[in-house]
């Protein structure tokens, strides 16, 4: 084991060589174009952060680099030489080494074990496995990264931070010089936060290169020492400590604001709340107060973990409150489970569609009546269903949210995404739902179908309906919200109307700062 | 399979799905179409298509229970146990009444009563398994353990011999209406009434709903969990149903391996059955499908005079083919 010896190396390399050039690299997918022409430059011992929003050809491009996807054209280059990477295998053998969100660590093996996976272990006679031996070289790989963890402890037990500092340390160990990290903080506490920070100072200082991705701003300009960000697939900017400030950066992130795209907004209605929120308490939701009106379409926006999503899930007793008043109609609320809200005319159409709303393998009408077969009965007593209407409810649906989709009966896995959309946004339609929760409802679908999903939620909103929406993508705010609740550690931390709402101001106050008045 | 790959892609698509949908039924029908033409004189009878029904009435009963309890998504492996536990109390109950007060109405009491105590054996498995998240599999195994140990405490391992029992009883498993063996007659009222709370109740479509997508499920207001002892519930009662049946048709309450024979044939019936007409779905349709196909085989190999070896090896195949066929469907999606 030779841990010490590769960054030392990295460092000893001439610095006006990058580590990793990307060239014009170009990443087509059918019918659209990922990455188009970027460029990219890493030095040695760089913390060097990459932006965009969702869809702007962040995770591609690491993709690209690490030789998960092969790229259309356009080149790699390492220490000023083409290399072509197109295994993990190879990316290991090129230095490169990437950190994910989850998923790196096997939870029921130990710190020593999960060094080693896939490495040839050390053995006793050639077949039982050397433990003291493992653990010692466990030791050294973690100390050559000033880490201090038992190698024996199991790394499920290990916090989200000891386990990002695990597979830091483990690619170190494997001679990597460029480490990338793809929202290596969304899990963490701030306290952990800073605990990763300076391992990676740490590294940083032996010549380890860091690829930051991350929606934190505030981090990513506390850590990195360059940002490139990307905006649909091309770069959108390039800074150094010295060009990089907040505004200048937020609007190479958000681009041209979205005020001449066709808005779809609902007038922000006057009048008593249809539903009304009291100081909510949860884990995460630290009272959190509001009134959403009927025929409003009410935006609460804030990075993963800032209680938007929360509230949500609170309202539709998904998650229970720890205290607060919900009142509907003026009436009080109890949310024990999704049954009480759906019951008391509350919708919810979660994040992932396909693993939280589609019925899979069944038919259109299936997956439509699903919340709502009660209400065709024939018998209260033996609950047969009556056939013909619950088929009608489900072709008025189809009608009405214009489901594209041969009929009722046909399969939803044949529809397209935006269509099997339309329909689990339509099954609340016969529920007589008036409060309708909206988690990204147009992720993963083509931008046509987006648009005639705005024109949905408009409608439901004018017909009197209540509407909260949320998404991961920010830009979709300014486009139906007429008041957005920006929601930063779990308070709303400040709110946009009108004009106001824009993406720029969204996530200036996302990342915890305060507007600037122009 | 060589066939399927070198025919025009389109062509091929629609026969792969055909032989999906409809594949484990034409080798039913072709099984059945073989052995006639080989022993048109025995196999081909009437009397002999009565007996094969006859033969896997016990299996088809339980068979038919358990395609609830897989339809949300849950492995129940106490059906053997509880087919035993069935039989051997019914016997029990009745001879501790004694065989001369059993009439009619006290053998019907005696049956709801075994019924009710099953029900509640797969309530207790449904609310361990759902409200405390135990693995199925594990736990519904340790329960057929508890209850084939308590039936051995309980009886001492002796059988109860056939003067015990009323001939009330018996007639369950050995009589008939209008030629039709009363066991058949079980199986199919059986088939038809989990078919229509299946296929027609609210509470049959939202258990195709929580094994289609538990969250979705949940979030669409279905009580998840309480759905899971309704299921092992009904699951329960069908094992102890085919077991009193079984005793029955023996005339006698044996405390052990009476509902063993049944367990393994009940998920191969199954498992056939979700190769059928539905690709991937349990139904009972498909069931019963199933069911037939392992009678079929077994009267047909024995009326040939085939080594019984050879029914074990047969059931084998078909079942792997019929897994095949059906995991073709969800590769192709």
């Amino acid at each position: 084991m030779t841990t010490a010896t590769a960054p030392e190396q990295a460092a000893a390399t001439d610095l006006d060589v990058p580590l990793l050039e990307v060239r014009q690299m170009v990443k087509d997918f059918p019918g659209t174009r990922a990455l188009d022409h970027v460029d990219l430059t890493v030095r040695a011992g760089e913390i060097h952060a990459l932006l965009g929003e969702n869809g702007a050809g962040k995770s591609t491009i690491i993709k690209c680099i690490c030789g998960a996807q092969s790229t259309t054209a356009g080149a790699v280059l390492i220490d000023g030489k083409p290399v072509s990477i197109n295994s993990p295998q190879e990316a290991q053998a090129a230095g490169i080494a990437v950190v994910h969100q989850h998923g790196n660590l096997i939870a029921s093996l130990s710190v020593a074990e999960n060094l080693c996976l896939g490495e040839p272990l050390p053995r006793v006679g050639g077949v039982l496995v050397n433990w003291r031996a493992l653990h010692r070289r466990a030791r050294e790989t973690l100390a050559a990264v000033d880490l201090k963890l038992d190698p024996g402890r199991l790394c499920g037990e290990l916090r989200p931070d000891e386990q990002a500092m695990v597979t830091i340390a483990r690619a170190v160990a494997r001679k990597a010089r460029l480490i990338i990290l793809d929202e290596p903080t969304a899990a963490l506490l701030p306290r952990e936060v800073e605990t990763l920070f300076a391992q990676m100072r740490l590294l940083a200082a032996r010549g380890v290169a860091f690829l930051y991705v991350s929606h934190r701003l505030t981090e990513v300009f506390e850590i990195a020492d360059r940002v490139t960000v990307l905006r649909d697939g091309r770069n959108a900017g390039s800074f150094d400590r010295a060009t990089m400030d907040r505004r200048t950066v937020v609007s190479a992130i958000v681009g041209a604001e979205t005020a001449l795209r066709e808005r779809h907004v609902a007038p922000v209605s006057e009048g008593p709340a249809l539903l009304s929120v009291t100081d909510l308490r949860a884990p995460r939701v630290e009272g959190v107060s509001f009134d959403l009106r009927p025929g409003e379409v009410l935006g609460v926006a804030g990075l993963p973990g800032s209680g938007a999503e929360e509230v949500m899930n609170l309202l539709f007793g998904r998650s229970r409150a720890k205290a607060g008043k919900i009142t509907l109609d003026g009436k009080p609320l109890r949310l024990r489970n999704p049954a009480d809200a759906i019951r008391a005319g509350i919708a919810l159409v979660p994040q992932d569609r396909l693993a939280e709303a589609v019925l899979h393998g069944y038919s259109v009408r299936e997956n439509i009546t699903l919340p709502s077969l009660s209400r065709f009965l024939r018998d209260p007593l033996m609950r047969f269903v009556h056939g013909g209407r619950e088929r009608q409810a489900a072709r008025d649906v189809v009608a009405r949210m214009k489901v594209r989709t041969p009929g009722t009966e046909t399969p939803i896995d044949a529809l397209s995404g935006g269509n099997q959309q339309k329909a689990v946004l339509g099954r609340w339609l016969t529920t007589g739902a008036r409060v309708f929760l909206l988690n990204s409802p147009t992720a993963a679908v083509d931008v046509g179908a987006k648009a005639e999903i705005y024109e949905l939620i408009a409608e439901l909103a004018a017909s009197g309906a209540a509407v909260l929406f949320t998404s991961t993508e920010v830009e979709e705010f300014p486009v139906i919200c007429g008041r957005v609740l920006v929601f930063a550690q779990g308070r709303i931390a400040g709110t946009l109307t009108g004009e106001q709402v824009t993406e720029a101001n969204i996530m200036t106050i996302a990342a915890g700062e305060s507007l600037e008045q122009d | 399979m060589s066939k399927t790959d070198t025919t025009a892609p389109g062509l091929g698509f629609d026969l792969l799905s055909f032989l999906a949908r409809y594949g484990t039924i034409l080798s039913l029908i072709a099984l059945i179409v073989f052995f006639s033409f080989m022993r048109p004189e025995v196999f081909a009878t009437t009397r002999n298509m009565l007996n094969v029904l006859n033969q896997v009435s016990i299996l088809g009963i339980i068979a038919i229970g358990l395609t609830v309890c897989l339809v949300i998504g849950q492995f129940d492996l106490s059906i053997g146990a509880l087919a035993t536990f069935g039989g051997y109390m019914a016997a029990r109950f009745l001879m501790e009444i004694g065989p001369a007060n059993g009439t009619p109405m006290v053998v019907a009491g005696v049956v709801l009563l075994v019924l009710g105590m099953a029900v509640i054996i797969g309530i207790i498995n449904g609310a361990l398994v759902s409200y405390l998240g135990i693995s199925a599999i594990v736990e519904t195994l340790a329960m057929s353990f508890i209850v084939t140990g308590a039936i051995l405490g309980i009886s001492r391992s002796r059988t109860i011999s056939p003067v015990e029992i009323p001939d009330a009883f018996k007639i369950i498993g050995q009589g008939s209406i209008a030629g039709i063996p009363n066991p058949v007659l079980i199986l199919i009222a059986t088939a038809i009434i989990l078919w229509l709370f299946l296929e027609h109740t609210q509470p049959g479509r939202n258990m195709y709903a929580i094994g289609g997508n538990k969250e979705a499920s949940r979030l669409s207001g279905i009580p998840v969990k309480r759905y899971a002892l309704v299921a092992m519930g009904i699951c329960a009662a069908c094992a102890a149903l085919g077991g009193m049946v079984a005793a029955a048709n023996l005339g006698a309450g044996r405390p052990q391996g009476v509902g063993d024979v049944y367990l393994l044939n009940a998920f191969v019936a199954v498992f056939i059955g979700a190769s059928t007409l539905r690709p991937g779905k349990f139904h009972v349709l498909g069931t019963a499908v199933g069911v037939l196909m392992i009678g079929v085989i077994n009267n047909g190999l024995s009326v040939m005079g085939v080594p019984s070896f050879w029914q074990f090896i047969v059931q084998g195949v078909l079942l792997i083919l019929a897994l095949i066929s059906a995991s073709m469907m969800t590769l192709r999606r």
